[in-house]
């Protein structure tokens, strides 16, 4: 059996839709309405803190459990077994088996995916050889370092070269260099046409590497689109500022929400409204000013002014 | 469908390829065997051990015959210490004999009377039960010919008549098969049904045991939600038990194998000669069908236990009666051995859990009318089934279940779901 050929809509289109998707596990609503869509050839960051929703929305998508209600549409097809073999999925649960040669172990996922046994070993060598692990193709999982056992998993993901890959917090327990070697391949990746879903709830990380977003928390979407365009909705909200010996801002500035102090600068996220140059004064007063600028609101930032004015919205 | 063949040949090869697979396929074979070599080797030996009796012999030529008839029927190692009664009458011989059976200097005491001809009374004193087999399998038999012989002679018996009069019968043991009739020893084709046994009940409890494990390794290893964006719960299920399967098969292929191959030269322990005869077209058959049936019974029951567990520990609680199925049958073959066409054996023997070992035991020893084996192969195959259904329903709900250990509640939640 080969892979279903699959009618890709064109780039920028959507290639995989959630329909009002909603799941309770008892009384907890993990799921609540969600509905998306997520371009083709796009990084879809599908971000929000741990216990957003996140895994389970993507679990709902990978069918491991099912939603109580809502529809989820791969190419405008509801997403059946067959389907689910063009997508990769690399779950935040991650593991490999330990007594399995690491070869045979990518030759058996790709084959579970229905990519026949031949193309299936010579994709797994190319791929075990751009990670750098050649000398451990034929090396038990066991003998691999945690980080190496991860590039296994990351290869495993893309080795049936899915049109959407589902990406679950892939960068945890990385080192800074492997981070960049994978963000690099993900970025290919989608060079190359295919869809990526990235959830992961470092939102900085996100920023760096998403053309477009989607926040959830609490089970509910809150924001949702590309990039630019939510930045543009957040216009300037936020100073950078240092002073001379290290001082602080004063605690009672009028329209911080936020404040952290971040490689000797301190980072103010003001209030809807609040015009920066407006706390320059006091700013001024505290000592002499070492840095002062206004900056584009960073994910971190959109986030938690997202989720107040959601929060204030429910409230009223 | 070739998704279930992918995770059949990885299962299949994995375990085959194992090393405790080559172990256990070269261990299996001695460690059964000793379930026929030891009773051959023992059987209709005894008691090896060297053991002195004394005897206080006040009828006076009893313990010569005696002797001499023991060391007739096979029975060297017991030694007869002759104790003379002295000044201090019996009772004194008696207490002296008695403080060395607790010292332990001879093993019992025989104490046969004057008018032991006529009366045919003696004492035996002793301390362990072992000399029960001592009195009742040699000394007892030898004594009453002793007797016998005394009293023949009391009564002018020519010898001849007395040789004719005490002969014993001899029987020739021929089992009536559809196929006509053959010789057999009973000994062997018992000793034959038991290993049969042995091996459907450790197969099946070993690869049982498998399918529960590797159920386990799925979650332990964090495969399993991996593997589900690939194939679903019930084809994975699928799979893995028949991969498990096949590899068991493997293994008693390659034992039958080399069996056939040995019996070929014909094999002979301790001077008796195993007849292979014995395996007719329908044991193996029924073998075959009863481990293969018992196998996918057992382990879709393991696996559905296996896919509510996180660990080995946590399945610990749910394996115990799972494997008591297979232990009750076991200790319920003697009975069904002696009355393998009771109203009982029937019943019990059609309970899928038990048939494996009970049908298969009544095929061995007496076969059933067919209707009752097609009855208990129909009964597995459904029992199969709903365990099947029952397991993948198990395995949708348990497989996100990490953390929590599970309980009969939840197992019964999640089959009510």
């Amino acid at each position: 059996m080969s892979a279903p050929s699959l009618a890709l809509p064109p780039v920028g289109a959507p290639l995989l839709s959630l329909r009002h998707v909603c799941k309770s596990y008892g009384e907890k609503r993990a799921v609540n309405d969600v509905s998306l869509e997520i371009p083709r050839g796009s990084i879809y960051g599908f971000l929000g803190p741990n216990g957003a929703g996140k895994t389970t929305t993507i679990r709902t998508i990978m069918n491991i459990i099912l939603p109580d209600s809502g529809e989820v549409l791969l190419a405008g097809k509801p997403l059946d077994m067959a389907l689910r073999d063009r997508i990769g999925y690399l779950p935040e649960e991650r593991g490999l088996y330990r007594k399995m040669k690491c070869l045979d172990q990518l030759v058996y996922l790709a084959r579970l995916k229905g990519v026949p046994r031949a193309v299936a070993r010579t994709r797994a060598r190319e791929w075990i050889a751009r990670m750098g692990l050649s000398e451990y193709a034929d090396r038990k999982v066991d003998a691999l370092s945690k980080g190496m056992q991860q590039k296994i998993q990351f290869a495993a993901t893309f080795i049936c070269e899915p049109d959407l890959v589902i990406l679950d917090e892939v960068f945890s327990g990385l080192d800074p260099l492997n981070i960049e070697l994978l963000r690099g391949m993900i970025v290919e990746q989608r060079d190359r046409g295919t869809t990526i879903l990235f959830s992961t709830h470092m939102l900085a990380e996100a920023e760096r590497i998403c053309d477009a977003i989607c926040l959830i928390e609490g089970g509910e979407v809150i924001l949702d689109g590309p990039l630019p365009r939510i930045r543009a909705e957040f216009p300037l909200h936020s100073v950078r500022v240092a002073w001379e010996g290290e001082l602080s801002p004063p605690d009672d500035l009028p329209g911080v929400l936020h404040r952290e102090l971040n490689e000797g600068s301190w980072r103010l996220t003001l209030a809807e409204g609040v015009e920066p140059l407006s706390l320059l004064p006091r700013l001024q007063a505290v000592g002499k000013l070492t840095l002062f600028s206004a900056n584009r609101p960073s994910l971190n930032e959109i986030f938690l002014t997202a989720v107040l004015r959601r929060r204030q919205e429910v409230a009223a | 469908m070739s998704k279930v063949l992918t995770v059949i040949s990885r299962e299949y090869l994995e375990r085959v390829r194992s090393k405790s697979f080559l172990i256990g396929t070269i261990l299996g074979p001695a460690l059964m065997s000793m379930f026929i070599v030891i009773p051959m080797l023992t059987a209709g030996h005894g008691a090896k051990d060297q053991r002195t009796i004394a005897v206080i012999d006040q009828a006076g030529d009893v313990r010569g015959p005696l002797a001499a008839i023991l060391v007739e029927d096979g029975h060297k190692n017991l030694t007869l210490r002759p104790v003379e009664v002295g000044p201090g009458g019996l009772d004194a011989a008696v207490a002296g004999v008695k403080r060395e059976i607790l010292a332990g200097n001879v093993h019992s005491c025989l104490v046969v009377p004057p008018d032991f001809t006529r009366t045919g009374k003696v004492a035996f004193y002793n301390k362990s039960v072992s000399s029960l087999v001592v009195r009742d399998d040699m000394l007892k038999p030898a004594l009453d010919r002793v007797m016998r012989e005394r009293r023949f002679a009391g009564a002018a018996v020519p010898d001849s008549l007395f040789k004719y009069l005490s002969a014993r019968t001899e029987w020739s043991s021929v089992a009536v098969t559809a196929d006509g009739e053959s010789k057999q020893d009973d000994a062997i084709p018992f000793a034959m049904a038991f290993v049969l046994i042995m091996i459907i009940y450790m197969m099946v409890l070993m690869y049982g045991n498998h399918t529960l494990t590797a159920v386990i390794e799925e979650k332990s290893s964090r495969m399993v939600e991996i593997l589900l964006s690939s194939v679903s719960p019930g084809n994975l299920m699928l799979g893995k038990v028949l991969g498990i399967g096949l590899a068991g098969l493997t293994q008693f292929g390659i034992w039958a194998l080399a069996f056939f191959l040995i019996s070929q030269h014909g094999l002979t322990i301790g001077g008796t000669t195993l007849d292979v005869s014995f395996l007719t077209p329908t044991i193996l058959v029924s073998f075959v069908m009863f481990f293969l049936l018992g196998f996918f019974l057992y382990a879709t029951l393991y696996a559905g236990v296996g896919s509510m567990c996180n660990t080995i520990q946590d399945s610990q609680q749910f394996h115990m009666p799972l494997t008591m199925g297979l232990v009750i049958p076991m200790m319920m073959l003697s009975a069904v051995l002696r009355e393998p066409n009771s109203t009982m054996a029937t019943v019990l023997s059609l309970v899928p859990l038990f048939s494996p070992v009970l049908m298969f035991m009544r095929v061995c020893v007496e076969t059933p009318p067919l209707w009752q084996i097609l009855l208990s192969w129909g009964l597995m195959i459904v029992s199969i089934w709903l365990s099947a259904r029952a397991a993948g329903k198990l395995f949708r709900v348990g497989i996100l279940m990490y953390g929590q250990s599970p309980t009969w509640a939840t197992i019964g939640r999640a089959l009510r779901s």
